[in-house]
């Protein structure tokens, strides 16, 4: 935990208070661990309770703490007798986290979370599913479970894979690291044989797995999520964009930036793969002007070629 | 310590109060505070902000029966205390669960929201997986949290334009956050995705609008909303792209699968751009068949491209 503020002392003990007068004498250790708060500071948070109370500070306008063998007990409080309301943003921050994991394929969706996420939003006179609506993208529960399962048993997985960005499929060997969801996909992390390190994959785009009877050894440390970087040997483009295209440096990592007359923006970024470039220009239409591209990027004409491609398909 | 003690106090006699304190009355009856009246106010000025951090529902108000009129503090219980949600512990174990599990890529202050509750104990009925689920999060997401809850119209630019809505629903989907609600402009209800909101968000007073009683449930997909008129449109998707394409749209939207392995897709269309974009990350794995309209637009825009 980061360093403890007096708000959160306050609105810890605001919690503590009416739980011990709730309860007949709990030990020190129970609260410390329902209220995650280390001994030390409990005890010295709990000194000075019986200077807490009302005007006029009579002894029955104060709290009165009892402390024995190790044991708590709160004997009278004029006030607190009840904890401080849950205020709305945690409220439904929580039930935004809970609804996340009951669009985890194969969770429980009738289970002690739903029921708890529809009371906690009940104190808000709201419905927890009316207010927040937060779904993870669909993967399928098999493909999901298995793959848990063989990060858990060290089992390696053969995956027959969609590359999105490179726009090309291939059968990867790979030692499974991590499964998690982030941004809304679900991705495994892990070795892959074929190219010899580290390497994230959507599990929406596997189209085909199979958990190997061959185990790997897991690293000490699985490392960070590999995301991506630029790199040298990346190519790279530079683009005018108009406003309605200025997203693109929001949501892309981008090595300049610069205002042009007219509301353009000039953006240099890294092309790791060409499927995304022509994406993106494909996508973009007039919003766009490619600049410059390298040979790594596809060249000058590759959004030109990207659109003569697919409409070849049309036969125009 | 000193701070921690005087806190308590002042929470304790704003909440036990039955009409406003006046800032003397507080000085007075609050011990812990300076006799100087101006370094009084100073340290009262801090401890209410504090108080207001903390979300506690402070009371500016006028108190009854003074003349000239005076503004006094106060909490009202009913705004404080908790209503006891009845939890099961096997429900607070599992929310307490959720908050391992899944995180925000920046702290969200919900960690404590179980402390009112009997905070919790660890439970080893369920395998923790802590940062299984990592969730994005946009500046304007708590605000907009609470003016949901509060029911607070909101105002904000929304790529150059200036909207205000009745916020009903926060939602996520595809890695995106949305805010569903009544958009003035429009007159009706609208989706606006978080990322695309420009600066700050200009939040009205609390119950300004009644929440509708039925909500349109399902989210809609980017093509599915707009002003246009509605076509459906048959798209063929590669082989390669078929179980992807399928598990997006659902297997009701597939109204055709191929020998090849390819799938033809039945999609509802309102928003020809949105349908563009989503067709176009096919490259050329995909093609509209029908309506001709839409293939005329796709081929149309491509040719401004290629030229």
């Amino acid at each position: 935990m980061s360093r403890v503020t007096s708000t959160d002392r306050v609105i810890r003990l605001l919690s503590i208070i009416p739980w011990i007068a709730a309860h007949d004498g709990p030990t020190v250790d129970e609260i410390c661990e329902r209220f995650d708060i280390s001994r030390n500071r409990l005890l010295k948070d709990l000194e000075i309770i019986p200077f807490v109370g009302v005007y006029p500070r009579t002894p029955d306008a104060l709290i009165e703490l009892v402390t024995e063998d190790d044991r708590v007990w709160v004997r009278y409080t004029p006030v607190f007798e009840r904890p401080l309301r849950i205020a709305p943003v945690p409220a439904l921050t929580l039930v935004a986290r809970g609804q996340s994991l009951l669009s985890v394929p194969g969770a429980d969706t009738e289970g002690p979370l739903a029921r708890g996420l529809e009371k906690l939003a009940a104190t808000l006179d709201l419905a927890a599913t009316d207010a927040v609506d937060v779904r993870l993208e669909l993967v399928p529960e098999a493909t999901l479970d298995q793959l848990r399962a063989a990060v858990g048993d060290h089992h390696q997985v053969e995956i027959d894979y969609y590359s999105y960005n490179r726009d090309r499929r291939s059968r990867r060997t790979v030692d499974p690291h991590r499964v998690y969801s982030e941004g809304g996909q679900w991705y495994v992390s892990g070795h892959c044989h074929q190219a010899g390190d580290i390497r994230l994959f959507r599990i929406d785009r596997i189209q085909e797995l199979k958990v190997l009877e061959s185990m790997f050894a897991q690293p000490a440390d699985a490392g960070p999520n590999p995301v991506f970087e630029p790199r040298p040997e990346h190519g790279r483009v530079t683009l005018d964009l108009k406003p309605r295209a200025h997203w693109v440096v929001e949501q892309y990592p981008t090595e300049s930036v610069e205002s042009r007359p007219g509301e353009v923006l000039r953006a240099t970024l890294a092309v790791s793969a060409q499927g995304w470039l022509e994406r993106l220009l494909v996508r973009l239409g007039d919003d766009v002007q490619l600049v410059s591209a390298d040979a790594g990027a596809g060249g000058p004409d590759i959004g030109r070629m990207a659109a003569r491609r697919i409409l070849a398909r049309y036969g125009a | 310590m000193a701070k921690l003690e005087r806190l308590l106090n002042l929470t304790a006699t704003l909440l036990h109060t039955e009409r406003p304190l006046t800032v003397e009355e507080i000085q007075h009856r609050v011990p812990g505070y300076p006799e100087s009246w101006n370094s009084f106010r100073r340290t009262f000025e801090r401890d209410k902000d504090e108080l207001r951090a903390m979300d506690l529902p402070l009371l500016l108000e006028r108190v009854p029966g003074t003349l000239p009129p005076k503004d006094g503090y106060r909490i009202r219980p009913r705004d404080y205390y908790l209503t006891d949600p009845g939890l099961e512990p096997d429900e607070l174990a599992a929310l307490h669960l959720a908050i391992q599990m899944v995180s925000f890529d920046q702290p969200q202050g919900d960690h404590d929201a179980l402390w009112s509750l009997g905070g919790a104990l660890e439970s080893n009925a369920d395998p923790v997986v802590p940062g299984l689920v990592s969730l994005t999060t946009p500046a304007q997401l708590s605000q907009l949290f609470g003016a949901v809850s509060d029911r607070r119209t909101v105002g904000f630019d929304y790529r150059g334009e200036p909207r205000s809505i009745d916020p009903y629903r926060i939602g996520y989907r595809r890695g995106n956050w949305y805010v569903t609600g009544h958009d003035h402009l429009r007159g009706e209800e609208r989706q606006f995705r978080l990322d695309r909101i420009g600066g700050e968000l200009d939040v009205g007073d609390p119950g300004s609008f009644t929440r509708p009683e039925a909500l349109i449930a399902e989210h809609r997909r980017p093509w599915e909303f707009g002003d246009g008129e509605q076509v459906t449109a048959r798209l063929s998707v590669d082989r390669d792209q078929a179980a992807w394409a399928a598990a997006h749209l659902g297997d009701d939207a597939v109204v055709e699968r191929r020998e090849d392995g390819g799938i033809v897709v039945e999609l509802d269309v309102v928003n020809l751009d949105a349908f563009r974009t989503f067709v176009l990350g096919f490259l050329d794995h995909a093609e509209i068949l029908e309506p001709e309209a839409l293939r005329r637009d796709l081929i149309d825009w491509l040719e401004a491209v290629a030229r």
